[in-house]
Order: C-alpha cells, then sequence, then structure tokens
C-alpha cells in the first residue's frame, strides 16, 4: 500500500525552492534583469496562481478520504484543513509538525495510547458554517468504506476495533475508537502507543467533511472547503481544477497558509519536457505558474545553469528519500555478509550520482535515513567506499567469502527510465563493480513487474536497486516497514526486502514508539539506522535532491525539508 | 519505404529468369552505370568494415564502449560533457556522452555492428521464411495453398512493432539480445516476401522449361531447387535490398522503447533514447547516432533501388546497357552500311 503514497509524495514534494531563489534575485546585483514585474519583492494579495502538471496524481480523487499525501499535500492543503499539518518554513523547519485546525498538536496519555484535540474557535466551512469535531470523525471513518480506497493504511492499522471497520455507510455505530465528547474536542484511541500520531494527523483523512453534505463517491467532485479556498471547477476527475476564494476562511485561525493569489489554475496531464519549456518561456499566463509534480532533468538542468536569468528562477529542495542496493540474504552467495560488505565497498557513488543526473540532483548517501535533523540523521559509512570505490578492500572480502577469482552477479532493475531504479543506475554500478572484480549481469524488468517481483517473499531477487520515501519526515515510517521482523508479509505486498527479523531492533522500535518528544525519538531512530546498517543489508546510494522552475513572476518560495518542493500556500503572483 | 516496396514487388514479379553466369555479369554492368548505387554501394561497404572493425578502430583510438570517465562530466551541471563540442579531442574523436563519460567513437562503432548485424540478421530470416512459405505454397495443393497463403494475410495485416513489443516482453532476458531481436523482426515481417516468392513460383511453374524438367520424373523438391530458386533470386533480392534498411529502422525504434538490444551494450537506436533530451545542452550527443542511421539508411535504399534497376529488364533498356553496347554498335553498323 504504501509504494503508490512514496511516488505521489515524492510527485509533491519537489517545487519548493523556486521563491526563494527568485526573491534572492529581486536583491542580487544590479545587472540582474530577472527580477519580474519591479524591483518590489514582497508578495501582494491578488492575480491568478497556474499550477502545471504532468501526472494527475496530485489532484485525482479529489476527496479528502482518497488522497494519499504526506502533511496534507499541497493542492489538497488548499482546500482541506487537518487537525495538525506542515510547517510552512524553508528547510528543517519546515519538517515540523504544527497545530491547524486544532488548537495543539496533540496532547497525549502517558503512554501515547490516547490522544485529545480540542479545535480552535471560529472555525468555518464555505457556506459558513461551524467546523465540528464529529465532522472529523465523519471524515475519518468514511476514509474506512471500500469505495473510498486509497488512503495510507495507519488509521487502521492503530485505531482500536478498527481493522474490519467498513465505513459509516454500512455500519451505521461508527468507530468507538473516536470520542468527541462536545464540538470542540476529539479523541482517539490507539491500541499501542504511538508517539508520532501528530504527524499521522496532517493527511487529508483528518479533513473535516459534514455528513449532510457527503455525496460519497460524487464527493470528489466539490468537496465542502474548510481552507482558503474552493473547489470551482473540477473537470475529467481532477485533470482540470479551479479554485477560488473562499471567504468564510481567515488568516485569524490559520497562521500557515498565506493565500495571496485570488485564485488556483490546476492543470494536470501535460508533458513534463512541455512543463518546463513552458516555465522557462514564461509567457503570458505561464509567468505566474508552477509545477507541484516536475523535476529539471539532467539535461534541462544543463541548460538552464548555462542562463543566468533562468538559474535565477530554479528552486531546490531536499525529500526525505534514499534510493540504495537491496540483498535478499536467503539467495546466494549474498546470504554471505562479506559478499553484501565487499560489495558495498565497491560501489562508485560518484558514477552511480552522475548517472542520476549528477551532483545538483543527488547527493551521496551512506546511512539508510535521509540526511536530514528531523530523521534523527546520524552520519555514519561503515564500509567506506569513498567516492569511487574501494576495489582493493572488496576483493579481500571476496577472497574471504571464498571467491578469490570473483564472481558474477545479477542485478534486477526497471526499466522505466525514473532516475532511481534505471537501466542507467544500474549500468554505472556494473561498471563500478568490474574494478573489484565482480562480473554483474543485468537483469532489466517492465515496471509494474518489477515492483511485483520486489515485493513479493517468493520472487524476491537477491540484488536489486529500490528506493524509499517516508510518508512524514521522521524515522518511524522509514525504518519500521522495511526493517521490523512482524511487518514481513509472506503473500502479499512485503516491504521488509532484506527479511530482517532481529528481536533487539523490533523492540527498539516499540520503545522509540512510545516517546512523545520527537526530538528525542529522533535521536533514537538515528542509532537504529547505524545499528541495522552493520548488517549490510542495503547499500545507500544517494539520495536525490529536487530542482525546479518557476515562472519569472512567481514570488515568495517556500521549500521545506518535509516535501522538498515549493509550497502553494505561499506562493504569491503579484 | 512502401512505395518503393511495392515498386521493388510490381517489378520483382515481372522480372524474366535470369540465365547463371552471365546474369551475374549483365546486372553488374547495369548496376555499374548508376553512379547513386555505386556511391551507396561504396558507403555501405565502408559501414560494414567498420562495424567488423570496431575493436580494431577502439583499440587505435585507446578506447572502449563501456568504460566510465566520470571526470570528464560536469557533475553539478546534470553530467554535461566538459570542453566544446561534448569533449571532442584526441583522446576522445567524437566526445563523450552525457553523465557516463563513456566515449561516443567507440559506441557508435560498436553500435554499428549490432544495428547493421541486426538488420541483416532479420533479413536472413525474413527472406529464409518468405521463401519457403511462398514456394511450398505455390507447389503444394489447394489446401496447403490455402492455408500458407492466409497464414501470409495474417502475418501481412499483424502489427509489426505491437507484436515484436509483445514477444520481446515475453522472453526471458537470459537469452541473448541482438539474437533475439533479429529472430523477432524476422518473423513479425515476412509476408510480403512470402507473397513475392509464391507469385513468382506460379509463374514460373508454368514456363516450358519447367514443365520439361517435371515430365522427366524430377522430384518436386529437385524441381524447386534447381529450377524454381535460381529464378525467384531477382525479386527476392531486390526485396531483401530494401528491407534491409527497414529493419535497421525497425531496431532503432525497438531499442527506442527500451525493449531492443539491453545497456550496456550499444546500438544506434539506444543511444537517440538517451540523447533525445540532451538536444539542446549537448547536440552532437544526438546528431552522431541519428546521422549514422540517416546515412546507413539512405545508402541501403539507394543500392537497394540500384539493385532493383539493374534486375528490372524494362528499366534496364531504359538505361541504355546490358547489352554490352552491341545493340547499339550493331545499330550504328547498320546505318553506316545503309550510307
Amino acid at each position: 500500500m504504501r509504494q503508490p503514497s512514496v511516488r505521489a509524495r515524492r510527485v509533491a514534494a519537489a517545487s519548493v525552492g523556486l521563491v526563494l531563489a527568485v526573491g534572492a534575485a529581486a536583491c542580487g546585483p544590479k545587472d540582474n534583469d530577472a527580477k519580474g514585474s519591479g524591483g518590489d519583492s514582497t508578495p501582494h494579495k491578488g492575480g491568478t496562481l497556474t499550477v502545471l502538471n504532468a501526472g494527475v496524481g496530485p489532484t485525482e480523487n479529489f476527496d479528502p478520504a482518497r488522497l494519499y499525501t504526506s502533511g496534507g499535500g499541497n493542492v489538497p492543503s488548499l482546500v482541506f484543513r487537518t487537525l495538525t499539518t506542515r510547517n510552512r518554513e524553508n528547510g528543517a523547519a519546515g519538517a515540523k509538525v504544527v497545530p491547524d485546525l486544532a488548537t495543539d498538536t496533540g496532547r497525549p496519555d502517558k503512554d501515547a495510547t490516547v490522544w485529545t484535540y480540542t479545535l480552535k474557535k471560529g472555525l468555518k466551512y464555505e457556506d459558513g458554517t461551524a467546523i465540528t469535531s464529529a465532522d472529523i470523525k465523519y471524515g475519518i471513518e468514511r476514509s474506512f468504506a471500500p469505495e473510498l480506497s486509497g488512503g495510507a493504511p495507519y488509521l487502521r492499522d492503530w485505531l482500536v476495533g478498527a481493522a474490519d471497520y467498513q465505513g459509516p455507510y454500512k455500519d451505521k455505530k461508527g468507530l468507538s475508537a473516536i470520542e468527541t465528547p462536545d464540538a470542540r474536542t476529539i479523541v482517539f484511541h490507539l491500541n499501542k502507543p504511538e508517539g508520532e500520531f501528530p504527524y499521522l494527523a496532517t493527511q487529508t483523512q483528518f479533513a473535516p467533511v459534514p455528513k449532510s453534505k457527503d455525496t460519497g463517491t460524487k464527493y470528489a467532485e466539490h468537496p465542502v472547503s474548510s481552507g482558503p479556498y474552493k473547489v470551482v471547477r473540477n473537470e475529467n476527475n481532477g485533470e482540470h481544477i479551479v479554485l477560488e476564494r473562499n471567504t468564510y476562511w481567515s488568516t485569524a485561525t490559520d497562521a500557515e497558509r498565506k493565500a495571496y493569489p485570488d485564485k488556483v489554475d490546476v492543470k494536470s496531464g501535460l508533458d513534463s519536457s512541455v512543463i518546463n519549456q513552458r516555465l522557462s518561456a514564461s509567457q503570458g499566463a505561464d509567468a505566474t505558474a508552477v509545477t507541484v509534480d516536475t523535476n529539471l532533468g539532467p539535461a534541462e538542468l544543463a541548460k538552464v545553469t548555462g542562463d543566468k536569468q533562468l538559474a535565477s528562477r530554479v528552486g531546490t529542495g531536499h525529500f526525505g528519500y534514499t534510493n540504495y542496493i537491496a540483498f535478499n540474504p536467503t539467495v546466494k552467495p549474498f546470504n554471505n555478509v562479506k559478499v553484501r560488505q565487499a560489495i558495498s565497498y565497491a560501489v562508485d557513488r560518484s558514477s552511480v550520482i552522475n548517472a542520476a543526473g549528477g551532483s545538483a540532483l543527488a547527493e551521496a548517501a551512506t546511512t539508510y535515513l535521509p540526511n536530514q535533523k528531523s530523521f534523527g540523521y546520524t552520519p555514519y559509512d561503515l564500509f567506506p567506499a569513498g567516492k569511487t570505490g574501494n576495489a582493493a578492500k572488496a576483493k579481500e572480502l571476496l577472497k574471504e567469502a571464498g571467491y578469490p577469482n570473483g564472481l558474477t552477479v545479477t542485478l534486477t532493475h526497471s526499466n522505466a527510465k525514473n532516475f532511481e531504479t534505471s537501466p542507467e543506475i544500474a549500468t554505472a554500478l556494473q561498471d563500478a563493480l568490474k574494478q573489484a572484480g565482480i562480473t554483474v549481469k543485468l537483469q532489466g524488468l517492465e515496471d509494474n513487474d518489477y515492483s511485483d517481483k520486489i515485493h513479493n517473499v517468493k520472487t524476491e531477487p537477491g540484488f536489486f536497486l529500490a528506493h524509499w520515501g517516508a510518508d512524514w519526515p521522521s524515522g518511524g515510517p522509514f525504518l519500521a516497514p522495511i526493517f521490523d521482523g512482524r511487518q514481513i508479509v509472506k503473500d502479499g505486498a512485503n516491504f521488509n526486502t532484506g527479511l530482517l527479523n532481529d528481536k533487539s531492533v523490533n523492540a527498539e522500535i516499540d520503545a522509540i514508539n512510545k516517546l512523545t518528544d520527537l526530538d528525542a525519538a529522533a535521536k533514537r531512530w538515528g542509532a537504529l539506522d547505524k545499528k541495522i546498517g552493520e548488517q549490510a543489508l542495503t547499500v545507500p546510494l544517494f539520495h536525490p535532491v529536487y530542482k525546479r522552475l518557476v515562472g519569472k513572476d512567481i514570488r515568495n518560495v517556500v521549500i521545506s525539508d518535509w516535501t522538498g518542493v515549493l509550497d502553494i500556500s505561499q506562493v504569491a503572483v503579484k | 519505404m512502401s512505395e518503393a516496396l511495392v515498386a521493388a514487388e510490381a517489378a520483382g514479379a515481372g522480372v524474366e529468369p535470369v540465365p547463371g553466369a552471365s546474369g551475374a555479369r549483365q546486372f553488374w554492368r547495369r548496376l555499374r552505370t548508376q553512379r547513386a548505387a555505386l556511391v551507396a554501394a561504396a558507403v555501405v561497404a565502408l559501414l560494414v568494415l567498420v562495424a567488423l572493425a570496431a575493436p580494431l578502430l577502439t583499440a587505435v583510438e585507446g578506447q572502449d564502449p563501456t568504460t566510465y570517465h566520470p571526470s570528464l562530466v560536469d557533475s553539478a551541471r546534470g553530467g554535461v560533457p566538459i570542453g566544446s563540442f561534448g569533449g571532442i579531442g584526441g583522446d576522445h574523436w567524437l566526445g563523450v556522452e552525457p553523465q557516463t563519460g563513456r566515449d561516443l567513437f567507440a559506441r557508435l562503432v560498436y553500435g554499428a555492428r549490432v544495428s547493421l548485424g541486426v538488420a541483416l540478421g532479420a533479413t536472413a530470416v525474413q527472406v529464409l521464411i518468405g521463401v519457403v512459405v511462398g514456394v511450398t505454397s505455390a507447389l503444394g495443393n489447394r489446401w496447403v495453398d490455402q492455408l500458407l497463403s492466409r497464414a501470409t494475410d495474417i502475418i501481412v495485416a499483424m502489427p509489426l512493432m505491437i507484436m515484436a513489443l509483445a514477444l520481446l516482453a515475453i522472453v526471458p532476458s537470459s537469452f541473448p539480445r541482438p539474437v533475439l531481436v533479429a529472430l523477432i523482426i524476422g518473423f513479425v515481417a515476412w509476408g510480403t516476401i512470402a507473397k513475392i516468392a509464391r507469385a513468382q513460383t506460379l509463374t514460373l511453374k508454368e514456363l516450358d522449361y519447367v514443365a520439361a524438367a517435371r515430365l522427366s520424373g524430377w522430384s518436386t523438391w529437385r524441381i524447386a531447387r534447381r529450377e524454381l530458386l535460381p529464378g525467384l533470386a531477382a525479386p527476392v533480392i531486390t526485396y531483401a535490398a530494401l528491407m534491409v534498411p527497414a529493419n535497421i529502422a525497425i531496431e532503432a525504434a525497438l531499442s527506442f522503447l527500451g525493449v531492443g538490444v539491453k545497456p550496456p551494450t550499444p546500438s544506434w537506436g539506444q543511444m537517440l533514447t538517451s540523447a533525445n533530451v540532451w538536444y539542446q545542452a549537448a547536440p552532437q550527443y544526438l546528431l552522431l547516432p541519428a546521422g549514422a542511421l540517416f546515412v546507413t539508411v539512405l545508402a541501403l535504399t539507394v543500392l537497394g533501388d540500384g539493385v532493383r534497376t539493374a534486375l528490372d529488364p524494362r528499366a534496364a533498356s531504359r538505361l541504355r546497357v546490358g547489352t554490352g553496347g552491341k545493340r547499339e554498335a550493331k545499330a550504328a553498323a547498320e546505318k553506316e552500311v545503309e550510307s
């Protein structure tokens, strides 16, 4: 279930850095003529923001029950307010969770199994009616209805007695795990300690839905807004969405969203090269356009960096994401830890990074956790390969493992041209491992086939390219699905591809989940990451960096480490 | 392309059986007078030579097609080659590939091996299947003919690219890829050649010398081998010459779609795929495989056209050759006598 979310999030993450760069350009050297519509870089209200997207993903099934987002998404967050949300700040500060509809990020009981929230006063929908805690409960309940599937699996896993709940249409009694003692209070009962519950409460399933306005699967056409904009047009299931101001929304109750433009016009299903071409030309309405899902590719970056005016319109963002080599230790010769270590030593990260688009689009990774504070990043390099690989050390280990004359292995990858698990990365590794006497045969699979094979314990190859992005910026959703032995799925989608079932690791995951001090938890996730790293079940390769263009009149670009992309709620076009 | 093929088919079907050795000499004389065909033949010969000598040429250059040179690309700028014109210089005659720094000259000449090898292999398969099916169909009884003709119709009607894509997807990747691509192109595109072979065989088998052979008790197999095949040579060679460039284009398209030969084996189609996003930042990267494909396909097509003309007696008479000038000499002599 988590796989599509990872993609969606990656898409959501990439557009934030531009505004910063534009602002900087405006106060930069005098000869810089890239300052847009005037020397004044302060953002103003008004105008129309155009959003050009490649995939329909970020706006498809525009129903808060069905969207799979991180931190509430980008476009969705303009319409749906949630109990908590992400801090709309640049960089690491933007990886914090802050209150949204609630007055705080949640009050846990002693062991973090009961979470209580109080709604702010004066919250209203687009029709002026009041938002109540019962509406939030109803919104969560309807995400359990089979016809409104699509959200993350956490609510079903965490809420008491929710495992078999079929939603409010079939089960009128509702979820007893959620209590609403009064119109402003809501209490969640969890079946185990979850210190990271405030992160989960940022997802759109926590948006209020008035029961009287619920139209089931048709709700996506016109969901009732609690945010600064309401849907005035929704064509082809989210392919073209037009948003206009919700006059009942007020900055008095919303400290996060700036909502400068009067209108937001979201067009999806465009070719990604067309999007970048239009943004770089910035003609007409495209001068006030951004994208929430299209990065600059290596060739486009090469062109843009050669042009000062274009380069000043590129935003840079970091999203918590790791691309790595995965081993299946039940397949020979990868059952031998020395073979796994030898490969760890032999990788040439500089050629892999070039294959991924170069140093501007990828940063070398030696840790499994992303290199960000909120994940508890603890630097370590257990099998130092240097920049270009340590072939001598690798050969030595292979000799100890019983392969004095080198060995031949098969590397499985996807044929998709995504610079992540693509033939380009695989070929770069093939060339690098040659130096260490390891002959790599490539097995390229069609992308869906590849995804099915690596996530099924029966078909999982021994040596393959993989990637992971978290559902929120913390070590929990990064380490637990991949390394918690109790999450190995025998028949179905399995993400613990290293098939690790280590009692001490499982116990530490449980212990950290009890912590409600997220900074303390982050440190422990970092330490756990290093401990797991010793087993050499993965070879971290790189963390991607997002580079995105914005139109020439775009201001106030804010890019957080939570999403890695420009935050639409902060952008101004005047 | 298709017009040329239709023309070739029409021309081929009308070709009279060409007797052995003197026919070849006549063919060469007719081909020789077409300057474009000669130039094309020279270009094709050069390309074949380059492809065969690829290891030698890259050894002279001191490079190979798969080694990465990360220091030759600007990592901070998406991996664009360092230096003018894509890093062209004494070490790298045609520059290096963006992102990897692999030598483009080496990849281009090794790519020629794949492109030409697959195209020729595929053509051989097409000719083999086409002739066998066509001749069997023409010589067999009503049922055999019906069955094979309908099978041929189905093959002709099938969308080639989609069939090839489907077949390439189901074969395990352990199978040698260039051989597989050649076989698959061969197996899905033999229909037209089978139709030509059948039509020609039907014409030939009514001729007196074939009837004579049959009357003297020769087996069908012997008749096919000794009497019919030489007669089929002209139309089949003509058509095959035009199939080669078409097959090169198909291989390029399949590799372009990512189902052709697998990395790191270079092929022109594959180079085009990776290069097509670089047309602005590193144009030479796109121009090299595109230019190589263009020259090769053009040369082969012109050559194929020349072969068709040389084998077609009607076209040959327009060329006023093929009689060794004897006719003109005779006419001139007669004229002289008259005066």
